[in-house]
C-alpha cells in the first residue's frame, strides 16, 4: 500500500468516480419497474381545522391508484418521533404548520399525481397560528399540542415543551463579585438546511415485509421507526440509505417514510415521493432563538458568572428539536472557565415547521449569543477580544463543565494560530474591522456502532458499515482505515453501507461521531481480524500466539515480516474461505448524567473574519475569513478542508443572508431559491484560510476527534465582532443582511424588526 | 388530454427521436423518458443549476425548457463528458482537487464549468466564481470545485483540450 | 405542471393569428426564463403556448437599421452584453443584461422577453428608458413603434394589443457623446434580484437622465434638464436635493420581501448618486463615436 492512500493522506475520494461522471444514484435516480409517483396535498395556511376533504375529482384522474387522508389510517392515526411521538402520519383534524400534509396520492404518473393533488377539495377553517416566541408565551395563546398527547406534565397546558435548567456555582452570589457585568439579548432566525438533493423516499412491498429507500441520515433508526409502526419485526423491515446529496441534519429522522410505507402497502406497489424544494422548507429548519445573556467579569477580565435564558422556537412537532435545546444550552458558557453558570433554555411549540437536527444542534445559537456578550464585554472592559478569550479558556484536564469530560485538546493553540493567520495585533487595512470567536460543541454522548470487516481470500477487503456517506467523506477514511490495518491497496477495499439487511447496526450519523464511534468499531473489527491472522500464522509456522504480532499490513514473528495477505493464502488452504472480524465501539448512556451521557469529545473552533462595511448601503463583504479546528487528526486533508470550508461558508449564510420570512398569518413567503439566498460561488470571503490543530488527542482512530460542525459554530459571533470594529455598531439580530446593517447605521432608534416587509418569527 | 410532439435531437453524440409530451422540460425528458439520471432535480425555477445541461454547447437550466425547444438541437449531460473509457480533464480535475463532497451539485458544476472554459479557456478566479454563480453547492466552500476548474484550465494546452 | 397545447408558427403571419385568436388564452414563449417558473407555479394557465423561436422574420441578430441599432426579439442576454457596439455606446445596457441571473439564464432570457413580462424590477428596462429606446410590434393592424416609456404599463401589463408580438427593439443613435452606467441594490454579490435597479446616462449637451425600477408598478424615467447633476464640480448635497425632487415619484411596495420601503427610498438616493458620479467619469473618459 502506498504512502498516500493512508490515514492522514489524501486519496481521491471513495465514490468520486460516481460522482463525477454522473453515476452516483440518489434515491430520486432509483427506478422501481412498477413504481407509483406520490404528491403531497397540504393546505396555505399555518394552522387550520379541517373541516371536510373530498377525494371523489382526484380519484377520477386517469392513473390515479390511491389517495389516502387520515380516515385511512389505522385509527387512531399512528403517531412517531424520536423524542415525543406527537407526529402523525397524516394530519387529523387540524394542521398545524404551513404545508403540513393532509393527503397523499399515489399515480402511475407524476402528471396524473399532480393533477390529482390540485384536485382534493378541502373544506377548512383557518385558525390563528403562532409563530413567534412571544406569541407562543402569550396566555391567551392557542395551545401548538393537544395537552392530552402529554398526560400529567405541568406544562401540558401551555407551549413550553421542556424547560432545562444547567449550571453549577452560585451566581447570584458570584454576581456580588462582579466588577463588569455585561447584559444583551441576541435573535436567531429560522434557517433551513437547504440540500442541493430535496428529500426523496421510496417504500415497497417486499415478500411479508416492506422495503424503505430514504436520503435517511439514520438507517437503523429508520427501521425501527417502521417497524413499530407497521407491527412487523426488524428483520422484515430493509432499509437501503443511498448516499444522501447533503444532509445537514435535515435528514436525520423520518419525516415521509412512514406515510409513503402505508401508501405502498395499500396499492400493493411501490411508491415514490420526491419533494420540491419548497417542501423542504416546510419539511426541516433549525430552532430560531431569543438568548438573554448576562456575563460578570472581574477587572482583568476573568470571568466571574455566566447567566443565560434561552428561549428557543421550535416547529408544530418535536422531531429532535428538544434534544438540541438540551445540547446546545447546556454548552452555552462555552468553552471557559467560569465559576458560577446558570442556564435556563426552553423549548417552545408553535405553528410552523418542525425544527429539527442541523449542523451545530442547538450550538450555534448559543455561541451567537454568548461570543456576541464575550465581544461586547472585551469592549466594556478594555481587553483585547483574543486576550480575553486565552484568559477564560479552559486548559486542557480541566473540569470546566462539572461531571463532565475535562477539555480534551490545547484549545489555547487554536485560537493562537486562528489569531496568527488573520495577523491579529496589527492593524487591518484602513477601512476594514476585525473580529473572532471561538465554538465548543460536545460529540456524542452515547453511542453504539458495529462494523464487519471480510478479508477476502486474495487479501481484498470489504466492510461493513451503516453510517451514511453525505458528502462528508465517511466512505473513504473507513476504506484509508481498513487499507492501513490489513496492508491491502486501497482500491482493493469495498466499503459497503446503506442496507440495513446485509450492514450491522449503527446507531445514526450525526453529532460528528463517526470517525470516532464507527471509526473506531472498523478498527476493532480490523484488530479481530489480525487477531485470527495471529492464530493462524502461529499455526502455520508452529510457534506460540504470543511471538506473533501483526501490525497494519504485516506479520512479524521475531524478525521475520510478511504482509498479511501471504499468511493468508497459505492459512485459508484448499477449502478458501475469508476471514470475518466484527467490531463495536460501544459509548454508555449514563441516567445520572442531564444529557445522558458525557462528551466523547469536544469540536473546537476558532473563527476570525476581516470585513469591509459600506456605510451607506450596509453591504458586508468578507476580506478574510481564517478557521481553525482542533481535530485530533485529520484523516483525510483534503476532505476535511472541504467540511470545514463548506461549514464556514453555510455559517456566513445564516450571518449575512438566510431567513425564513413570514405573513401576518404564519405563512412562508419565501420558499424556493429564488427569495430564500444562500451563498453562492460570488458570495465569498475574498481570502478564505482554513487550518487544523492536530495533537492526535482524540478518541477516534489514530488520535482523532470527530469534526465537521465546529467551523460554522462561530462565524455569525465573528462576523458580528468585525462590523462592530469596523462602524462601531453593535447589532444582535441575524442574519446581517444589507438592509440591518444600514438600519443599525443610519436609524439606530428605530424600534421593532428592522428588516424587511414582513415580522421575522422570533420578534 | 396531454398533447403529445415527436423531437429529434443528438443526446450526448447519439441521436434520438421521441415523443414527448409538450408540457414536459427538457429535464424531466432526460431523466425520465431518457433515463440519463446524472442530470439533477433541485430548486426547478432555474436557481441553482443542478439541471445544467449543454444545449447546442451553451449551458441552460434544462428545468426552464420544455424539451420540445430541444427538438433539432444537441444536448450534453454529465453522461456525455467522458469519452469512452477516458474522463474528460475536468472530472479529472474534479476527482483530484477533491472538489465532490456529496456530489449532487457536481453534474451540473461540471457542465457549466466545460461552457465556462470552451469560451474561456484560461478564466482568472473571478471569471471562474461568476461562471459558476448559477451552480449552487451546500457542502463545499466552493474553493475546491473553483481550483479544479483552475487546475484544469492549467493543464489544457493551447491547442484547446479543454474544448 | 398543468398540461397546454404546443404552436410553432413559422413565419410571423402565422404567429399574429394565433395570437390574436387565442388572446390572453396564449402565452408567448421565447428564453422561457420567466415563462416556465409561471407555468410551473399556476400564476399562467395558458390554453396554448406559441413558440416564436421558429418565426422566420425573427432572429437574434443586433444591427444596424435606419440611424438604429435593432436588437432581434430573440436576442438573448449574453449576447447584448458581448457586443462591443452596446458595451461601447449604449453601455448601461451591456451591464444589465451581464446581471439579469446565472450564465444559464442569460443564455435563454430575450430583452424582448423581460420587457413584455413587465416586471417593475426588470434590470434592462431602466436602461432602454434611459437611451430612449423603441419597441417594434407587428400585430393584425400592421407594424407600429412604440415608444419605450411608453411600452410599459404596470407589473405585467404593456400597451401590446392583442394579437401583437415584438419583433425588435430600437437604440437610436446617441445624439451626442454620453457616459452611462447601470446599479443595483442585491440581497448578495451573487445572482439576485434587485430591491433598486437604476440606469443613468449622462450627454455631453448637460443633460442627464436617470430611470429606475423596483419603485412602484413600472420603471419610470426622469430628466434633469438644468446641467446640476451632470456638472462635476456640484457639490453632492446640491446634488442629492436635485435628486430628492426627481425622485419624489417613486413609490416602493410596502409588501415587498426583498427591502423594506425606507431603505429602498434610501437606497435609491444612494445608488443615484454614485451612478451620477460613475457617468460623468465615463463621459469624461471619452466614449468614441463611430
Amino acid at each position: 500500500m502506498t504512502r498516500d492512500q493512508g490515514v492522514g493522506a489524501s486519496p481521491a475520494r471513495v465514490g468520486g468516480l460516481d460522482r463525477v461522471t454522473g453515476r452516483q444514484a440518489y434515491v430520486a435516480d432509483v427506478h422501481l419497474g412498477d413504481a407509483l409517483h406520490a404528491k403531497l396535498v397540504g393546505l396555505d395556511c399555518a394552522r387550520a381545522r379541517i373541516i371536510a376533504v373530498d377525494t371523489s375529482a382526484a380519484l377520477e384522474v386517469p392513473g390515479v391508484r390511491v389517495v389516502i387522508t387520515a380516515a385511512d389510517l389505522p385509527q387512531p392515526v399512528p403517531r412517531f418521533g424520536p423524542q415525543f411521538q406527537d407526529r402523525p402520519v397524516l394530519a387529523v383534524g387540524e394542521t398545524h404548520y404551513h404545508g403540513e400534509p393532509i393527503a397523499a396520492i399515489a399515480a402511475e404518473t407524476r402528471d396524473a399525481a399532480e393533477e390529482a393533488a390540485r384536485l382534493v377539495r378541502v373544506d377548512y377553517e383557518e385558525l390563528p397560528a403562532v409563530f413567534t416566541i412571544a406569541g407562543a408565551l402569550d396566555p391567551a395563546a392557542p395551545l401548538v399540542q393537544d395537552p392530552t398527547l402529554r398526560p400529567g406534565n405541568p406544562l401540558a397546558h401551555t407551549n413550553i415543551l421542556r424547560e432545562h435548567h444547567y449550571g453549577w456555582g452560585d451566581v447570584d452570589a458570584a454576581s456580588a463579585e462582579a466588577e463588569v457585568v455585561v447584559e444583551g439579548t441576541y435573535q436567531f432566525p429560522m434557517v433551513t438546511q437547504f440540500a442541493i438533493e430535496p428529500h426523496a423516499f421510496i417504500a415497497a412491498p417486499d415478500g411479508d415485509g416492506i422495503a424503505i429507500w430514504s436520503s435517511i441520515q439514520h438507517p437503523s433508526w429508520l427501521q425501527r421507526v417502521i417497524a413499530g409502526l407497521l407491527h412487523l419485526p426488524l428483520a422484515k423491515v430493509r432499509v437501503f440509505a443511498p448516499d444522501p446529496g447533503g444532509g445537514f441534519g435535515g435528514k436525520q429522522h423520518a419525516k415521509y417514510e412512514p406515510l409513503v410505507a402505508f401508501l405502498a402497502l395499500r396499492a400493493g406497489r411501490p411508491v415514490r415521493l420526491v419533494l420540491t424544494l419548497e417542501e423542504t422548507f416546510q419539511a426541516v429548519r433549525r430552532g430560531a432563538s431569543e438568548i438573554r445573556v448576562r456575563s460578570g467579569f472581574r477587572s482583568d477580565g476573568s470571568l466571574v458568572f455566566r447567566d443565560v435564558e434561552a428561549d428557543y422556537l421550535i416547529g408544530a412537532y418535536a422531531d429532535i428539536a428538544d434534544r438540541t435545546v438540551a445540547k446546545g444550552s447546556y454548552t452555552s458558557n462555552g468553552p471557559y472557565r467560569v465559576p458560577a453558570a446558570r442556564v435556563v433554555a426552553r423549548s417552545i411549540l408553535s405553528h410552523t415547521t418542525p425544527s429539527t437536527a442541523f449542523r451545530g444542534f442547538g450550538n450555534p445559537q448559543q455561541i451567537w449569543a454568548v461570543e456576541s456578550n464575550m465581544d461586547e464585554a472585551a469592549h466594556v472592559l478594555g481587553i483585547d477580544p483574543v486576550a480575553l478569550r486565552l484568559r477564560n479558556l479552559a486548559r486542557r484536564g480541566e473540569a470546566f463543565i462539572p461531571g463532565d469530560t475535562p477539555a480534551d485538546g490545547d484549545w489555547a493553540q487554536t485560537v493562537e494560530r486562528a489569531a496568527e493567520l488573520i495577523g491579529w495585533g496589527s492593524p487591518p487595512a484602513p477601512g476594514r474591522g476585525r473580529g473572532l470567536a471561538v465554538g465548543l460543541k460536545s460529540g456524542p454522548t452515547t453511542g453504539l456502532s458495529y462494523s464487519t470487516v471480510r478479508l477476502l481470500a486474495d487479501g481484498s477487503v470489504i466492510v461493513h458499515a451503516g453510517t451514511s456517506d453525505m458528502g462528508q467523506g465517511a466512505r473513504t477514511i473507513f476504506a484509508q482505515i481498513a487499507a492501513q490495518e490489513l496492508g491491502a491497496p486501497l482500491d482493493w477495499v469495498t466499503v459497503v453501507m446503506g442496507d440495513t439487511a446485509v450492514v450491522p447496526y449503527d446507531q445514526q450519523t450525526s453529532a460528528s461521531r463517526s470517525s470516532v464511534l464507527m471509526g473506531n468499531a472498523i478498527l476493532n473489527a480490523c484488530r479481530d481480524v489480525q487477531a485470527r491472522i495471529r492464530g493462524m500464522a502461529a499455526r502455520l509456522e508452529s510457534v506460540d500466539e504470543a511471538a506473533v504480532t501483526v501490525d497494519r499490513g504485516e506479520v512479524r514473528i521475531g524478525d521475520r515480516a510478511m504482509p498479511i495477505r501471504d499468511v493468508l493464502i497459505r492459512g485459508l488452504g484448499r477449502l478458501g474461505g475469508e476471514v470475518i472480524g466484527i467490531g463495536e465501539m460501544r459509548k454508555e448512556a449514563d441516567p445520572e448524567h442531564p444529557l445522558g451521557g458525557t462528551a466523547a469529545f469536544f469540536e473546537f473552533n476558532c473563527t476570525a473574519v476581516e470585513v469591509e462595511v459600506d456605510r451607506a448601503t450596509g453591504d458586508i463583504v468578507v476580506a478574510r475569513h481564517v478557521t481553525v479546528s482542533d481535530v485530533g487528526k485529520a484523516l483525510n486533508p483534503v476532505q476535511v478542508r472541504g467540511q470545514d470550508e463548506g461549514a464556514a461558508i453555510m455559517g456566513l449564510g445564516h450571518t449575512l443572508m438566510e431567513h425564513y420570512i413570514y405573513d401576518d398569518e404564519g405563512r412562508i413567503r419565501n420558499l424556493g431559491a429564488i427569495d430564500y439566498r444562500i451563498p453562492t460561488s460570488m458570495d465569498l470571503p475574498l481570502v478564505m484560510e482554513s487550518d487544523v490543530v492536530e495533537n492526535e488527542d482524540g478518541p477516534g482512530p489514530y488520535g482523532s476527534k470527530g469534526m465537521s460542525e465546529g467551523a460554522l459554530l462561530c462565524v455569525a459571533p465573528a462576523v458580528a465582532a468585525a462590523v462592530r470594529d469596523a462602524t462601531g455598531a453593535v447589532i444582535r439580530d441575524l442574519p446581517l443582511t444589507p438592509e440591518r446593517v444600514w438600519r443599525a447605521l443610519n436609524r439606530p432608534s428605530a424600534a421593532g424588526d428592522p428588516d424587511a416587509g414582513a415580522p421575522t418569527p422570533t420578534a | 388530454m396531454t398533447a403529445l410532439r415527436r423531437i429529434d435531437l443528438v443526446v450526448n453524440g447519439r441521436a434520438r427521436s421521441i415523443e414527448v409530451a409538450v408540457h414536459h422540460t427538457l429535464l424531466d425528458v432526460l431523466r425520465d423518458d431518457l433515463g440519463l439520471t446524472g442530470t439533477k432535480e433541485c430548486c426547478l425555477v432555474g436557481e441553482c443549476g443542478a439541471c445544467t445541461v449543454l444545449v447546442d454547447d451553451v449551458s441552460v437550466d434544462s428545468c426552464l425548457m420544455l424539451a420540445v425547444e430541444a427538438d433539432r438541437a444537441a444536448v450534453t449531460t454529465v453522461e456525455g463528458l467522458a469519452a469512452d473509457d477516458r474522463l474528460h480533464p475536468l472530472q479529472q480535475a474534479f476527482l483530484e482537487a477533491g472538489a465532490a463532497q456529496c456530489g449532487f451539485c457536481i453534474p451540473g458544476q461540471l457542465i457549466s464549468a466545460q461552457a465556462l472554459l470552451a469560451l474561456n479557456p484560461h478564466p482568472t478566479r473571478a471569471e471562474v466564481e461568476e461562471g459558476l454563480a448559477g451552480n449552487l453547492c451546500r457542502c463545499a466552500g466552493y474553493g475546491q470545485i473553483i481550483e479544479a476548474v483552475l487546475a484544469a484550465a492549467e493543464a489544457s494546452t493551447p491547442a484547446g483540450e479543454a474544448g | 405542471m398543468r398540461a397546454f397545447a404546443y404552436e410553432r408558427p413559422t413565419d410571423l403571419g402565422a404567429a399574429v393569428a394565433l395570437l390574436a385568436e387565442h388572446g390572453g388564452d396564449a402565452c408567448l414563449l421565447a428564453g422561457g426564463t420567466d415563462l416556465i417558473i409561471r407555468l410551473r407555479d399556476g400564476s399562467m394557465q395558458p390554453r396554448v403556448v406559441v413558440d416564436l423561436k421558429w418565426i422566420a422574420e425573427l432572429d437574434g441578430e443586433i444591427r444596424e437599421v435606419d440611424e438604429h441599432l435593432a436588437i432581434g426579439a430573440r436576442t438573448v442576454m449574453t449576447d447584448i452584453a458581448a457586443n462591443e457596439r452596446i458595451r461601447r455606446e449604449y453601455q448601461a445596457l451591456a451591464e444589465a443584461a451581464s446581471v439579469v441571473g446565472s450564465v444559464q439564464i442569460r443564455n435563454r432570457a430575450t430583452l424582448a422577453g423581460n420587457i413584455c413580462n413587465a416586471s417593475p424590477a426588470a434590470d434592462t428596462a431602466p436602461a432602454l428608458l434611459a437611451y430612449g429606446a423603441r419597441v417594434i410590434a407587428v400585430g393584425p393592424a400592421g407594424k407600429r413603434a412604440i415608444p419605450i416609456d411608453e411600452f410599459f404599463v404596470r407589473s405585467g401589463l404593456t400597451t401590446l394589443d392583442r394579437g401583437e408580438l415584438v419583433t425588435a427593439i430600437e437604440l437610436p443613435r446617441p445624439a451626442g457623446r454620453h457616459g452611462s452606467v447601470h446599479v443595483r441594490r442585491t440581497r448578495r454579490r451573487g445572482h439576485d434580484l434587485a430591491s433598486v435597479t437604476l440606469a443613468c446616462a449622462v450627454g455631453e449637451d448637460g443633460m442627464t437622465r436617470l430611470a429606475y425600477g423596483s419603485l412602484g408598478p413600472r420603471p419610470i424615467l426622469v430628466r434633469d434638464e438644468t446641467g446640476l447633476l451632470a456638472d462635476p464640480a456640484a457639490p453632492d448635497l446640491a446634488k442629492m436635493q436635485r435628486l430628492e425632487a426627481l425622485f419624489v415619484g417613486a413609490s416602493p411596495s410596502p409588501r415587498s420581501m426583498r427591502a423594506s420601503p425606507d431603505y429602498r427610498l434610501a437606497m435609491l438616493h444612494v445608488l443615484g448618486l454614485r451612478a451620477v458620479g460613475t457617468a460623468i467619469e465615463r463621459l469624461a473618459s471619452g466614449i468614441v463615436r463611430r
